[in-house]
Order: structure tokens, then C-alpha cells, then sequence
């Protein structure tokens, strides 16, 4: 090992939290946002900074949780908060933490690991700021923690299709008509993989969903703890632009783990586990329900036909069924090549 | 010069922003008919919009291009012959995220001017919820479950031709009957449409409104730092940390209360609000723990009061709570202010009972948008089947909006 190639300062030593009870009361992100009723990306926001603590930095990208936030001078914010660019989550965390390292060393600032968060929508981190996230995820000497909160479209500026937004969904972009039924015909990016696969020297590389909130919770505190730069994707429901009652926010991130559709897994120092519900699914100890229970109650999906949701289904089955890592890495297996017939 | 017309559509945000969008580009095609020129428009401030929290769109109507020209220079009507409350929580006032403070649902009323609400509750649960005026207005009341739905499908109830149907009655120097069919037939091609808006032109119900009625609160304002005013970098400062709770009754400290962001409440968000049945909490922590508002209080006795200061409605404490109807969303006219319910339930465990069991038993239904595909559909069935939507025996259903700027065509 060369120690002195990496000088990381020491981070928080942040515990799991031994269950709901275990939880802290303390909010650091607290009531008067102005995002839709149910809006799970505000509750990723509250989780997310009561894992983290009082000694937290977060730096935001342009998106709901900026806007809607800290509309003309007024924050929900207790902990300290900055707006950054769309797509510069990943460079104004690994400034932000670069920046504590040298006033640490300068002695400008009392030394003490404190948190720094970045987190930036679907649009701002998988679409524009992927290239600052991915050359933060290389600099392993600062610690920081970029935050993924995907809700499939750019939903402030009223549905926009994003790179995330998944195949089929009704956006401003993409208006079923009465011709041509499906206008949007991209598959979402695999964002966490991609990451994973491509970042070997980033310790903590996850997927979350606040639905399961303890656990989300748990990942975002061992993000932080492990030290150097992390990454966590979140899949937060989003009322306006999946088109559902508010109430079931919680409902449609628990279906969208049980169908499959959104895996939760993380990758720490190398090792990949499923948990939760993901792992009983993949070791088939519980069932995937059909994804159609997960479209059926979303307005995006009002137009799809019977045929559109069996192809639907058909591509989560290859997901589990035919992937190299099943539900992480969407690369085939070839089994022909693997094990060729003998001769 | 012409006369100038002003109506303003509150609604709330994307629930009924296909519905204001159709009903105020109707009330411009309907004047067409009978010879005015007009405008709709969604006001730029509150967009882009959010589940629940209130919106406004307008038309201005005149009778001769100088006059409209000279309404348009506004940024929006400083005053309206017909304010229009898509749904009848609004008339508590209304608190958007383009502007701050709580704001009376008739502000911008002209004196003898009309407010149409659609509602279920009669004209006196109305009144009492609005703020009072210094002159007299009229109120027209819609009957009708307000109609929600989202920006994908829409609830075709014919709420919007209704509205339309109704403004013909209360102002016909702004529309006719005859203009408001025309118009109809000319954009939805539905002559459903045409029965509804004439059935609601000869139901809608309208009384005058003195100035001693209504609510005589002073709706809470704030003053924000002008932009000389401001800090170095338009640095803000963070919401302090809060604090724990005190028990009115033992003085017992305990809990936690988070502090909120002064300067926006969110509760003019709110169509129904949660009740907490306090004897049957088994203390499990979800909805604290789920709410994204973070608007439950953690009282000294380690239970759950959701704060109707911040709490906005959206029912997902409801959703996750495991015991049997110890939350339950109730529908938000059944309420005159935002006590403390748990306060009430540590002063009165028996009257607690009484009142809670009061609110969830004697209420009028809600909906709170697409829960599954075909739902609308059911929900309009069942409307014209107790005749708050009257079509006779046809079928009216939800619809696909195939393109966001042309919502309105059928």
C-alpha cells in the first residue's frame, strides 16, 4: 500500500441505525418547501440530511429540490445549503471538500470531518452532469457524497424526458397521439452500474429508495463514513409527472423494488450485495409481482396497451434473467460461448 | 372606450390545470361569439406549477381591441368582475408560491362582482371559510365533487363547460347562453358538453354576500427584505435546529419540534387534512418518519401531532400507518382552524372522541387524482348517477390528454 499517495481527511464515524426507534428526532431539512404534496424527493432530502447530521454541507443542482426549496429568500434548509449549476453536482462537491481539506491544512478552519453532499435530479446527474460526477468518483482523496435523486423526467420545469425517464411514459416531450402511440422509446440508463463498473477506486457505489427508510438511511451514513468519493441513486416517485395520487408515493416505491423494476444494491470496496426485497427477489425466495401493478396506477402509462406492457415485462425479465450481474450490469451472458458443445 | 371584463380561475396546481386551461380559453372563444376579443393566460409566477399548491389563470375579455390592449398592460388584473374557486377548500384563502403571505380567495373581487365555487357544501360553509369584504359580492354556487386529475389524464366530468354554463347566468354582459354553446360545439364537437353547460346555467345557485358575513380573521402577511436590503452574496440564513415540546397539561419537556420555514406555511395546499385517533398509535414512527414535509410535532409522550401550520395534505401518513383508521384523511372544509389536535386529545380524551368521530362519519368525499387506470371513468358514472353531473343517460369518461397545448380540443 501506498499511504502517502492518498491523504484523505477522517470522516464522521456514522453507525447504522439500529432500527426505526434508533432514529434521531433532529430535522436538518424541515417543513415550508414549496414541492408538490408527496413529493418523495423532499422526503430523500430530510433522510438524506438526518443521516448525515448537523455537520453537513450540501450543495444542490438546478432542479426541484433547488427551486422549490429556497424560492426567493427563504429556505427549509438548518444545515448549510448552496445552489450549483445543472451539471456541476460532482465538480462543486469535490470543490467544496478539496476547499475544507485547505483551509484544514492552512489552519484557516478548526480541524473536524465534516460532511459534504452534492445532489443533483435525473437531468442535472445522469443527463448533464454525469462527466463531473464520473471525474469526481477518480479523486479518491476527498470525501464526498453525490446524491442521485431520479424522478424520470425534469419535473420542475413540468416533465421534460430525461435519460432516465423510462420507456413508454408520457412527457411534454414525448404526447401519445392518436398515430404514433409511444413517443418515447429510450430505455433508462443504468446509472449505478455504469458508476460501479466504471469507478473501481470509489468505495461506496449504492441504490436506494426512501420507501425503505432506514436502510436508505444506513447507505447514505456508510457513504459518508467510508471516506473518498461515493455515489447513492435514489428512485423517488414523483406525483406530477407520474401522474398519481399524492398518497402513493410510498405505495409506488415499494412496487417498483417488488416488480423488479428498481434493484437495490450496493457496491462497498469492490463487494456487490443485494438487500432488502431485491435479495429475497433474486434468490427467489419472494415472487416479482407483474410490473404492470406499477404502470397501471401512473397517468404516464394511461396509454399503453396489453402489448406494451407484456414488452414492458419482457425487459425486466432479461434484467433478471439474462444479465451478467442480474439487476446490476446489462451486459449478456452468453452461454453458447461460455460452455461450447462438445465436439 | 369599451368595457373590460377580468376573471381569475384559482385552482389548484396540476390537479386542475388542464380544467382552468380549458375554462378560461373557453370563457375567450365563448366572447368571440358575441363579439369581444379576449385572452387566456396562466399567471407566469406560479408556474412551474406543484401538486396541490394554488394557481391562477385569467381571462380578459373586452369589447374593442383599444380596451383589451390597455387590460393587457397589466401584469395581471388588479381587480375581477367574476373570481372562479375550481375547488372549494381555496375559498380559505390562498397562499401560492408566487407571492407570500395568505391571500382572501375574493381579493381581487370588484364591488357587486361574483365568486362561482364548485362545491358540495352549501352557501353558509362557504362563506364562513372566505374572508370577509367591506362591500357586498355575490356567491354562485356549482354543485360538484371539484374535479381533480393530473396533467396526463383528465377527468372529463364537464366541470368546464359548467363553469362556463354558470358564468352565462351571473355575468351575460360578459357571455350568453348562446355564445357559451357556440363555443362549445366549435372546440369540444360534444353535444353532451352543450346539455351540461345549459343544465348548470339554469342550476346555479347565487346569493348576495354583505360585508358583516364571512371570516373577520386578518390573514397573516410577511415582509421580506427588498433587494437593497439583501446580504452579501444573497446569503440567507438556515432555519434554526428546534426544540423540545412542552406538555400544556404536566409542563413535561420532551419530543421535538422542528423550526419551520416563516415564510412559507404550505397549508393553503391542503384539500383534506389528517386526524389522529391518539388512543390506538402504537407509536411505530412512520408517518413521522415518511412525511416529506416533516410536519409532524414528536410530543413528550412520544407521540405524532401533525402540525397543520406545515402539514399540506398529500395523505401519505394515512397510507402508511398500520393501524386501522387511527389516521384518516378528512375532507378540509370540516375545519374552522389549525389547533393542535393532540392538545385537544391531552385536554379532553372523551370529547376528543366525540369530535374526531364527528369529522371522519359526516363528510362530504374528495378524490386526490389517478390512483388506477379506468378510476375516473368509475367516479363519473357515479356522479351522473347521483346527479351532481346531469346528462341524462349518456356517458361522459376520462380522457388521455394527447397533446399538453391543445388539452382542450376534443
Amino acid at each position: 500500500m501506498m499511504a502517502d499517495a492518498v491523504e484523505t481527511l477522517p470522516t464522521q464515524q456514522l453507525e447504522a441505525f439500529k432500527g426505526v426507534k434508533k432514529v434521531p428526532l433532529e430535522e436538518y431539512f424541515t417543513s415550508g418547501h414549496r414541492t408538490c404534496q408527496g413529493c418523495e424527493s423532499a422526503l430523500v432530502m430530510k433522510l438524506m440530511v438526518k443521516a448525515a447530521g448537523p455537520r453537513t454541507i450540501v450543495l444542490g443542482s438546478t432542479g426541484c429540490m433547488y427551486v422549490a426549496n429556497t424560492t426567493y429568500y427563504s429556505t427549509s434548509w438548518v444545515v448549510p445549503w448552496m445552489h450549483t449549476q445543472l451539471g456541476s453536482s460532482g465538480s462543486a462537491g469535490l470543490g467544496t471538500a478539496a476547499a475544507l481539506k485547505a483551509l484544514m491544512r492552512k489552519g484557516k478552519m478548526k480541524e473536524e470531518p465534516i460532511n459534504v453532499i452534492a445532489f443533483c435530479g435525473d437531468g442535472g446527474g445522469a443527463d448533464m452532469g454525469l462527466s463531473a460526477i464520473s471525474a469526481t468518483l477518480t479523486h479518491p482523496q476527498y470525501n464526498v457524497l453525490i446524491l442521485l435523486y431520479d424522478n424520470e423526467s425534469y419535473a420542475n420545469t413540468d416533465i421534460q424526458a430525461s435519460g432516465m425517464t423510462p420507456y413508454g411514459a408520457h412527457t411534454t416531450f414525448s404526447p401519445p397521439g392518436k398515430v404514433k402511440r409511444i413517443m418515447h422509446t429510450r430505455w433508462k440508463k443504468n446509472v449505478a452500474g455504469m458508476l460501479a463498473a466504471g469507478h473501481p477506486e470509489s468505495k461506496y457505489i449504492g441504490t436506494v429508495c426512501a420507501s425503505y427508510a432506514v436502510e436508505m438511511m444506513n447507505r447514505v451514513r456508510k457513504a459518508l463514513t467510508i471516506g473518498g468519493p461515493t455515489f447513492i441513486h435514489s428512485l423517488d416517485p414523483c406525483p406530477k409527472g407520474w401522474d398519481y395520487d399524492p398518497m402513493l408515493s410510498h405505495e409506488l416505491g415499494e412496487l417498483a423494488v417488488n416488480c423488479g423494476i428498481w434493484p437495490l444494491y450496493d457496491v462497498e470496496n469492490h463487494r456487490l450485495r443485494l438487500y432488502g426485497r431485491t435479495k429475497a427477489l433474486a434468490e427467489k425466495r419472494a415472487r416479482r409481482q407483474p410490473v404492470r401493478d406499477f404502470l397501471v396506477r401512473q397517468g404516464r402509462f394511461a396509454h399503453l396497451t396489453a402489448d406494451d406492457i407484456d414488452y414492458f415485462q419482457a425487459k425486466i425479465d432479461e434484467m433478471w434473467d439474462k444479465w451478467l450481474l442480474p439487476g446490476v450490469l446489462p451486459i449478456w451472458k452468453d452461454l453458447e460461448v461460455d460452455n461450447p458443445p462438445a465436439s | 372606450m369599451g368595457r373590460l371584463f377580468a376573471v381569475e380561475i384559482v385552482y389548484r396546481g396540476i390537479f386542475q390545470k388542464n380544467l382552468a386551461k380549458n375554462i378560461s380559453r373557453g370563457i375567450v372563444l365563448a366572447a368571440k361569439h358575441d363579439g369581444k376579443i379576449g385572452i387566456s393566460f396562466g399567471r407566469y409566477g406560479d408556474s412551474p406549477e406543484r401538486n396541490g399548491i394554488p394557481a391562477k389563470s385569467f381571462a380578459i375579455i373586452a369589447t374593442d381591441e383599444e380596451t383589451l390592449q390597455e387590460g393587457m398592460a397589466k401584469y395581471e388584473p388588479k381587480e375581477t368582475d367574476i373570481s372562479i374557486s375550481v375547488d372549494d377548500t381555496l375559498c380559505k384563502g390562498v397562499e401560492s408560491w408566487a407571492w407570500y403571505g395568505l391571500q382572501p380567495i375574493n381579493r381581487l373581487l370588484k364591488p357587486g362582482g361574483t365568486l362561482i365555487v364548485t362545491t358540495m357544501q352549501d352557501a353558509d360553509t362557504i362563506i364562513g371559510m372566505a374572508h370577509r369584504k367591506d362591500f357586498p359580492y355575490q356567491l354562485a354556487l356549482l354543485r360538484g365533487i371539484p374535479s381533480f386529475s393530473g396533467l396526463w389524464v383528465y377527468k372529463d366530468d364537464h366541470t368546464d363547460v359548467r363553469i362556463l354554463g354558470a358564468i352565462a347566468k351571473v355575468l351575460p354582459e360578459l357571455l350568453s347562453l348562446n355564445a357559451v354553446e357556440l363555443a362549445i360545439k366549435e372546440e369540444w364537437h360534444d353535444d353532451l358538453k352543450v346539455k351540461s353547460a345549459r343544465k348548470s346555467f339554469e342550476r346555479v345557485e347565487m346569493r348576495v354576500v354583505g360585508p358583516s358575513e364571512g371570516n373577520p380573521e386578518t390573514p397573516y402577511s410577511f415582509e421580506l427584505p427588498k433587494w437593497q436590503e439583501m446580504r452579501e452574496g444573497v446569503t440567507i440564513p438556515g432555519i434554526p435546529a428546534g426544540k423540545a415540546m412542552t406538555d400544556p397539561q404536566t409542563q413535561q419537556a420532551g419530543g421535538f419540534r422542528p423550526d419551520r420555514n416563516p415564510t412559507f406555511k404550505k397549508f393553503s395546499t391542503r384539500t383534506m387534512r389528517p386526524v389522529v385517533d391518539f388512543d390506538t398509535c402504537v407509536k411505530c414512527t412512520l408517518c413521522w418518519l415518511q412525511c416529506p414535509d416533516s410536519c409532524f410535532d414528536v410530543t413528550p409522550d412520544a407521540l405524532y401531532d401533525a402540525n397543520m401550520e406545515a402539514c399540506c395534505g398529500c395523505g401519505i401518513c394515512e397510507a402508511v400507518c398500520p393501524v386501522e383508521h387511527c389516521i384518516t384523511m378528512v375532507n378540509e372544509t370540516a375545519f374552522a382552524d389549525n389547533a393542535s389536535q393532540w392538545e385537544a386529545w391531552r385536554k379532553d380524551k372523551t370529547g376528543y372522541q366525540t369530535w374526531l368521530q364527528d369529522k371522519i362519519t359526516h363528510l362530504p368525499p374528495r378524490e386526490h387524482g389517478f390512483r388506477i387506470r379506468g378510476q375516473y371513468a368509475e367516479e363519473i358514472k357515479d356522479l351522473v348517477k347521483v346527479g351532481v353531473v346531469d346528462t341524462g343517460d349518456e356517458k361522459i369518461s376520462e380522457q388521455v390528454v394527447t397533446d399538453p397545448h391543445e388539452s382542450g380540443a376534443g
